[in-house]
C-alpha cells in the first residue's frame, strides 16, 4: 500500500510536466521579432514558426517525460534520457531555424529573441532531462549527455543554425569583449580561491586565537558582499594615501585588488571548515598506529591526512569555487572588470541579450565547475575511502 | 546552546557600523582616509532608504518564508516521495546563478525598481528555505514520529505538535541564512534602482565621492549584522524552551 502512492505520484508529476511543457511551447510566444535591439518584440507563437520540428521536440519532450514517471528502472530512465535529449535539440534547432525564416529580408537592426515560452521550455526539458540521468543511476551518462550537446550545439553554431537569434548577433557585436571579460572572470576567481586557501591553510597552524578567527571569519559571511565591496575601496584609497608608493607599483583603489579581496574573505569560511574537517578525518586510532610505525609529522600528513581528507578538501573547493564565480561578478562594480562588467552594461542600455550574454557564461561556469568538482569528489571518495 | 558572545560579537559590530554611517562620522572617517570631506548623505535620507531596505527585504522574505516552508511541508509528505530526490539538485542549480545576475535578469521582466529586488530575492533563497525545512523535518526521529502515530495522532496533529516543533531550531537557522541573503540582495537591488541603502554605495563608487559610499557600505553591513543577532537571540531562547520537550519526544 505504502508503494502505490509514491508510484502514483511519480505519474502525477510527471504528468504535469509534460502538461507545463506543451503549455508554455504553445500557450506563450516562444520568439518575439523587435525593429531593434532595445525595444521589445511582437510575440510569435510556436504555430508561427515553419516546418514541424517545434511539434516534434514538444512531442518527444513530453513522451519522455510520461515514460520517466511511468516506466520504473534503468531502462525507463535511459529511454527518457534519450528522448528529453532529442527534443532539447530539436527545439534549438526550431528555434534557429524559425528565427531566421522571420527575419528573412528585413533590415538589419530587425533582432528574433527567445520568447518566454521558448526559456520555459528549455528550463523544463533541462530540469527533466537532469532527474532522468539521476535516476538512471549510470555515472558516465551526465558526462556524456553535458559533452554531446556541446559537440553538436557547436557544429549548429558553425553551421549557423543559431546565427538568427538575437544573442548569436550580440555575441558576434561583441566576441572580444566577452571573451576578454570571461579570461579576467576567471583569473579573478581563480585567484580569490588561491588567495583564500593560502589564508586559510596559514591561519590552520597556530592553535592559538581560534575562536577569534573563527569569529570574524563566519562574521565576514553575514556582512553583504556590496558593502564589502565598497569599504575596501575606501580602505585602500585610505592606504595608497597614506603610502603613495604604492601607486607606482600598480595598486589602485578601483580595479581588481579589492574584487580579489573582498571575493577571497568570503571563500576563507568554506575553506577554512574543509581544511579543518579533511585534517581531523582520519580515524584517531590510524594516526596512532602511523605514529608506532615511526612516521614523523611530515609524513603523516602527505601519506595520512591529506589523502584521507581528500574528498573533504574538493569539496570545500567545490564550494568555495562556485561562490568565486558569483562574487567576482560583483567586481564589476569595483572596476575589477569581468563578466559582471557586461551585465552592468547591459542593465545601463536596458539591453536584455547583453545582460543575458554576461549572465549565460557566469551560469555555465558556476554549474560547470560544481559538477566537475562534484564528480573528482566521489572519485576522491572512491579512491580513499574513510 | 548558543553561547552570548556570538550573539553579542555580530550586535556590537552592527552598531559601531550604524555609528559609522552617520553622516559626520562618516566624514571624518573619509578624511582619515585621505579624500575630500564632499557631501555626505543627510541622516533623514539614510534612514528613509534604511526603511525601504527593509521593506522590501522583509516582502522578499515572508514570501520565501511562506512559499519555502509550505512547500518544505508538502514535500515532506509520503504521496511527495518521488520528488524529494529532486530537491537537492534544483537547490544546487538554483544557487549557480548569483543574486546580481537575478537582479540583472529579472530587470528586463519587470523594469527599474523594487519589484526585480524583490524577484531577485525570492528566486535565489526560495531553493536553500525549502531544503533546510525537508532537511528539518526529516532529520526528526522515526520513533518520534513513530510514537505520535501509536498513541493516535492524526497526521495533521503529527505535523502540528511533533514535526514542526522538533523541527523549528533548524528551520530558523535556515531563515537566518535567508534573512542574511535578503540584505544582501535587497542591498544589489540599488544596481536596479531600487532605493535601498546600495544605492549609496552605486552612486558613491561612480561619482567617486567616498562619504556616501562608505555610509552605504556601514549602514547595509550593520543592518545585516544587527537582524542576524536579533535571530540568534530568537533562535537561542526558542532552543531553551524546546529543548525539554524535544528530549521527551525524542527518547521515548
Amino acid at each position: 500500500m505504502n508503494g502505490r502512492t509514491p508510484q502514483a505520484a511519480a505519474i502525477g508529476a510527471s504528468l504535469s510536466g509534460a502538461t507545463l511543457l506543451v503549455g508554455v511551447l504553445y500557450g506563450l510566444p516562444v520568439l518575439r521579432i523587435a525593429a531593434n535591439r532595445l525595444v521589445v518584440g511582437l510575440p510569435f507563437a510556436a504555430a508561427d514558426l515553419p516546418g514541424w520540428t517545434i511539434d516534434a521536440a514538444a512531442g518527444l519532450g513530453a513522451g519522455g517525460l510520461l515514460i520517466l514517471g511511468a516506466v520504473r528502472g534503468r531502462a525507463g530512465a535511459g529511454l527518457a534520457v534519450a528522448l528529453l535529449a532529442t527534443a532539447l535539440a530539436l527545439l534549438v534547432q526550431a528555434l534557429g531555424a524559425g528565427a531566421a525564416e522571420l527575419i528573412a529580408g528585413r533590415p538589419p537592426a530587425v533582432r528574433a529573441s527567445l520568447g518566454s515560452g521558448a526559456w520555459l521550455a528549455v528550463g523544463v526539458l533541462g530540469t527533466s532531462l537532469a532527474l532522468a540521468i539521476r535516476a538512471s543511476r549510470l555515472p558516465w551518462l551526465g558526462p556524456a549527455v553535458l559533452g554531446a550537446s556541446a559537440v553538436l550545439g557547436t557544429l549548429a553554431w558553425q553551421a549557423g543554425s543559431l546565427a538568427a537569434l538575437s544573442l548569436a548577433v550580440e555575441y558576434e557585436a561583441r566576441r572580444e569583449v566577452v571573451g576578454a571579460a570571461l579570461g579576467r572572470h576567471l583569473l579573478l576567481s581563480l585567484g580569490a580561491v588561491l588567495l583564500a586557501g593560502l589564508v586559510a591553510a596559514l591561519l590552520a597552524a597556530p592553535r592559538r586565537g581560534r575562536g577569534v578567527v573563527d569569529l570574524a571569519v563566519s562574521g565576514i559571511q553575514v556582512v553583504p558582499a556590496i558593502a564589502l565591496f565598497g569599504g575596501l575601496v575606501a580602505l585602500i584609497s585610505g592606504l595608497l594615501n597614506a603610502a603613495p608608493t604604492l601607486r607606482d607599483w600598480g595598486f589602485s583603489a578601483l580595479g581588481p585588488a579589492p574584487a580579489l579581496l573582498g571575493t577571497a574573505a568570503y571563500l576563507l569560511l568554506p575553506l577554512r571548515r574543509g581544511l579543518t574537517a579533511a585534517l581531523d578525518a582520519p580515524d584517531p586510532a590510524v594516526l596512532d598506529a602511523a605514529t608506532a610505525m615511526g612516521l614523523t609529522p611530515r609524513e603523516i600528513l602527505m601519506r595520512i591526512r591529506l589523502p584521507l581528507g581528500a574528498p573533504i578538501l574538493i569539496g570545500a573547493l567545490r564550494v568555495a569555487l562556485v561562490q568565486s564565480f558569483g562574487l567576482a561578478t560583483l567586481g564589476a562594480l569595483v572596476g575589477a572588470g569581468g563578466l559582471g562588467q557586461v551585465v552592468f552594461d547591459g542593465m545601463a542600455q536596458f539591453a536584455p541579450d547583453l545582460i543575458l550574454l554576461g549572465a549565460i557564461p557566469i551560469v555555465l561556469l558556476s554549474f560547470a565547475a560544481d559538477q566537475a568538482l562534484g564528480v573528482a569528489e566521489a572519485g576522491a571518495r572512491r579512491r580513499w575511502p574513510a | 546552546m548558543t553561547p552570548r558572545r556570538t550573539i553579542l560579537g555580530p550586535a556590537l559590530a552592527g552598531f559601531a557600523l550604524a555609528l559609522g554611517s552617520h553622516p559626520e562620522v562618516a566624514r571624518r572617517l573619509a578624511v582619515t582616509l585621505g579624500a575630500e570631506p564632499r557631501r555626505a548623505l543627510p541622516l533623514d535620507r539614510l534612514l528613509e532608504l534604511g526603511l525601504n531596505h527593509l521593506a522590501l527585504a522583509g516582502i522578499g522574505l515572508a514570501l520565501v518564508a511562506l512559499m519555502g516552508i509550505g512547500l518544505g511541508i508538502l514535500a515532506t509528505r509520503d504521496f511527495a516521495a518521488p520528488l524529494r530526490a529532486g530537491i537537492d539538485g534544483a537547490a544546487a542549480a538554483a544557487q549557480a546563478v548569483p543574486p546580481v545576475v537575478m537582479v540583472a535578469l529579472a530587470l528586463p521582466v519587470l523594469g527599474f525598481g523594487g519589484p526585480p529586488t524583490v524577484l531577485a530575492l525570492v528566486a535565489y533563497s526560495i531553493m536553500p528555505m525549502l531544503r533546510g525545512t525537508v532537511g528539518a523535518i526529516e532529520a526528526v526521529s522515526p520513533e518520534a514520529r513513530q510514537a505520535a502515530i501509536a498513541i493516535g495522532l492524526s497526521p495533521r496533529q503529527v505535523l502540528l505538535q511533533v514535526e514542526l516543533p522538533l523541527a523549528a531550531g533548524i528551520i530558523l537557522d535556515t531563515f537566518r541564512t535567508a534573512l542574511v541573503l535578503a540584505v544582501a540582495t535587497t542591498a544589489v537591488g540599488g544596481l536596479a534602482g531600487a532605493s535601498t541603502l546600495g544605492t549609496p554605495i552605486v552612486a558613491g563608487l561612480q561619482n567617486q565621492n567616498l562619504v556616501p559610499m562608505l555610509q552605504g557600505a556601514a549602514a547595509t553591513a550593520a543592518l545585516a549584522l544587527l537582524c542576524d543577532a536579533a535571530l540568534l537571540a530568537a533562535a537561542s531562547r526558542l532552543r531553551r524552551w524546546n529543548i525539554p520537550a524535544g528530549r521527551g519526544a525524542t527518547c521515548p
